[in-house]
């Protein structure tokens, strides 16, 4: 079993790095600063947990990003078009789901790697909302049901971060207790050995995929209700930080498993890094380079410590009798 | 030793007239085969003399093209590796069978994992405690002591591993568990392990069915030596008093040696 290092390392460089920039970053501390931190934190760290459930039955999910924004120019349509904001929620996650049902079709029935099929669902999303739009922003003043879903407080916790902590708990809920969530695992650890005991292996497959697509459009929601706007590219910036976040998350308390607690400590690990960036005057490319550095070193992270190749069962092409 | 059965016991599994060819290719030709509870059963052969695939058709892998099955005298058929389980009889795969990064709690309760109500009836959640016990006890049984069960497959050695993939078969109390070469990727010390584990089950009353290139294992273990040969049953024999070097004769030349 991974020692106490493996497990904690990097979660106990997260909490040095947050220390050090509260100690060394102007603002950082300050209370406002750490609410926008932490809000900044709820959007990409539920699109990061829709990954990680992806990652769980061992299927990459490319298509988040696209998904998202396709979706939140489906809510932004609308409920600039007057529809009540409940619908229109609806409506963004059904399409946001409609597209992981296809994901997963094309996975499980088709047997198209995730990793093609879900860059060819991105192109096809992103087709979409620019028809949808035909390029620009949907803007205008929203109604405040709809907005406050992201920008109220509810007893002085901000939605959004409520948002997150009933998106961490329901997904920490759905792996860790339930036999749909072993099944799961089981599925994206050893799916020849799954399929052999029992477990419906595709099924579990089609719904990572979903639930990813799903974490997708709950993201594209909060933010369209955030900025009261919905444009065609508008959670592209997210895509790279979801993985990243998925990555670093696989360093920590279950090393080389994707992991709901590692998935969100690492979301606001590299939010915090941002912001921290920012107020120490860093210029704005450098949190690219970094972002790139912890993506690869985490994953080498997870190599060295788990001693097995990261992503193994995930990118082997599957050659089923 | 009794355990060769006889006309006076029901056998557990019955094979008539199995036969399987993949186009005009024939792996099995009309096998009948009788397997008796308690039975330690040795399938030997060449490499393509069709054992292998009169393993998948018993494990449930691959449907007979011709023959029947019957199950403690009824006749059924093993739709999937699954389906055979359900049935009672549990295949043992050499490598294929657990996830090593999953806790031994985690393989041996497979897609049976075990739950427990939560407050609300209808609300049931994994019960993490009772699997670690209960897997402690099912390794327990095989003579094989971990203390604690939630620790990853991955630590484990050969023989532990096969233990816990046997475990498995407990926790379904498999009646017939069928194992493919269980020793072949294990040392010395291992094999002995394994061949323990194999007697555990045969004094529990389960039938072992084994596939095995390695004579001195068949030799020590079975009780009952079936030779095949082009995809036909050849020798079906009692195992008592065949040496290592009685098995590689009879699987090479088709014949037996007591004739």
């Amino acid at each position: 079993m991974p020692g106490l290092i493996e497990r904690y390392g990097t979660v106990a460089a997260g909490l040095a790095l947050i220390a050090a920039f509260a100690a060394f970053a102007p603002n950082f501390a300050a209370l406002g600063n750490i609410i926008n931190v932490l809000k900044d934190t709820s959007f990409l760290a539920i699109m990061a947990l829709g990954f990680t459930l992806a990652l769980t039955v061992a299927e990459l999910d490319l298509s988040i990003a696209e998904v998202a924004s396709l979706a939140a120019v489906v809510v932004g349509w609308l409920v600039q078009s007057k529809v009540s904001p409940a619908l229109a929620i609806g409506a963004a996650l059904a399409t946001a789901a409609a597209i992981g049902v296809v994901n997963g079709f094309c996975v499980t029935v088709l047997r198209v790697p995730s990793l093609i099929v879900t860059l060819g669902t991105a192109a096809v999303a992103r087709g979409l909302a620019f028809m949808a739009t035909q390029g620009v922003a949907f803007v205008g003043r929203w109604p405040t049901g709809f907005t406050g879903l992201a920008r109220g407080a509810t007893l002085g916790i901000p939605n959004l971060v409520l948002w997150l902590a009933g998106v961490t708990a329901a997904s920490w809920a759905l792996i860790t207790w339930t036999r749909t969530g072993a099944h799961m695992t089981a599925t994206g650890e050893a799916e020849e050995a799954a399929r052999l005991a029992g477990i419906a292996t595709a099924r579990m497959k089609r719904l990572g995929l979903l639930l990813s697509s799903l974490g997708a459009g709950i993201t594209a929601v909060l933010l369209a209700a955030n900025l009261s706007s919905a444009a065609p590219n508008m959670a592209g910036d997210y895509f790279l930080y979801a993985i990243a976040a998925v990555l670093l998350g696989m360093t920590m308390f279950a090393p080389g498993r994707p992991n709901v607690a590692g998935t969100v400590f690492a979301a606001l690990v590299l939010k915090v890094l941002g912001n921290g960036l920012v107020l120490l005057g860093a210029a704005y490319y450098v949190q690219d380079i970094v972002l790139g550095a912890i993506m690869i070193g985490s994953v080498a992270v997870s190599t060295v410590v788990t001693n097995t190749p990261a992503f193994a069962n995930t990118l082997a092409f599957r050659a089923r009798a | 030793m009794a355990e060769t059965g006889g006309p006076d016991r029901a056998p557990l599994l019955s094979l008539r007239g199995i036969g399987k060819n993949y186009g005009a290719v024939v792996a099995v030709r009309d096998v009948d085969l009788d397997v008796y509870p308690g039975e330690v059963l040795a399938i030997c052969g060449d490499n393509g003399a069709g054992k292998s695939s009169l393993i998948k058709i018993m494990s449930g892998a691959q449907a007979p093209s011709a023959g029947t099955i019957r199950l403690r005298g009824a006749e059924t058929r093993f739709r999937s590796p699954h389906d055979a389980l359900l049935q009672g009889v549990a295949t043992i795969y050499q490598d294929l069978a657990l996830a090593p990064r999953l806790s031994i709690a985690a393989n041996v309760f497979m897609g049976a994992e075990l739950t427990r109500p939560l407050g609300l009836k209808f609300l049931r959640v994994l019960d993490r405690a009772r699997m670690a016990d209960e897997a402690r006890a099912y390794l327990r049984r095989l003579s094989v002591e971990i203390a604690d069960t939630r620790r990853p497959v991955a630590g484990l050695s050969g023989g532990q591993r096969q233990a816990v993939a046997i475990s498995r078969a407990l926790r379904w109390d498999a009646g017939i568990v069928i194992m493919d070469e269980p020793t072949a990727a294990l040392g010395v010390k291992e094999t002995a392990q394994v061949l323990d584990l194999i007697r555990r089950l045969k004094s529990e009353g389960r039938v072992v069915i084994l596939i095995s290139h390695n004579m001195a294992d068949v030799a020590a273990l079975a009780t009952r030596v079936v030779v095949m040969r082009a995809g036909a049953k050849v020798i079906d024999r009692p195992a008592e008093g065949l040496t290592p070097d009685d098995l590689g004769h009879m699987i090479i030349t088709g014949r037996d040696v007591a004739q």
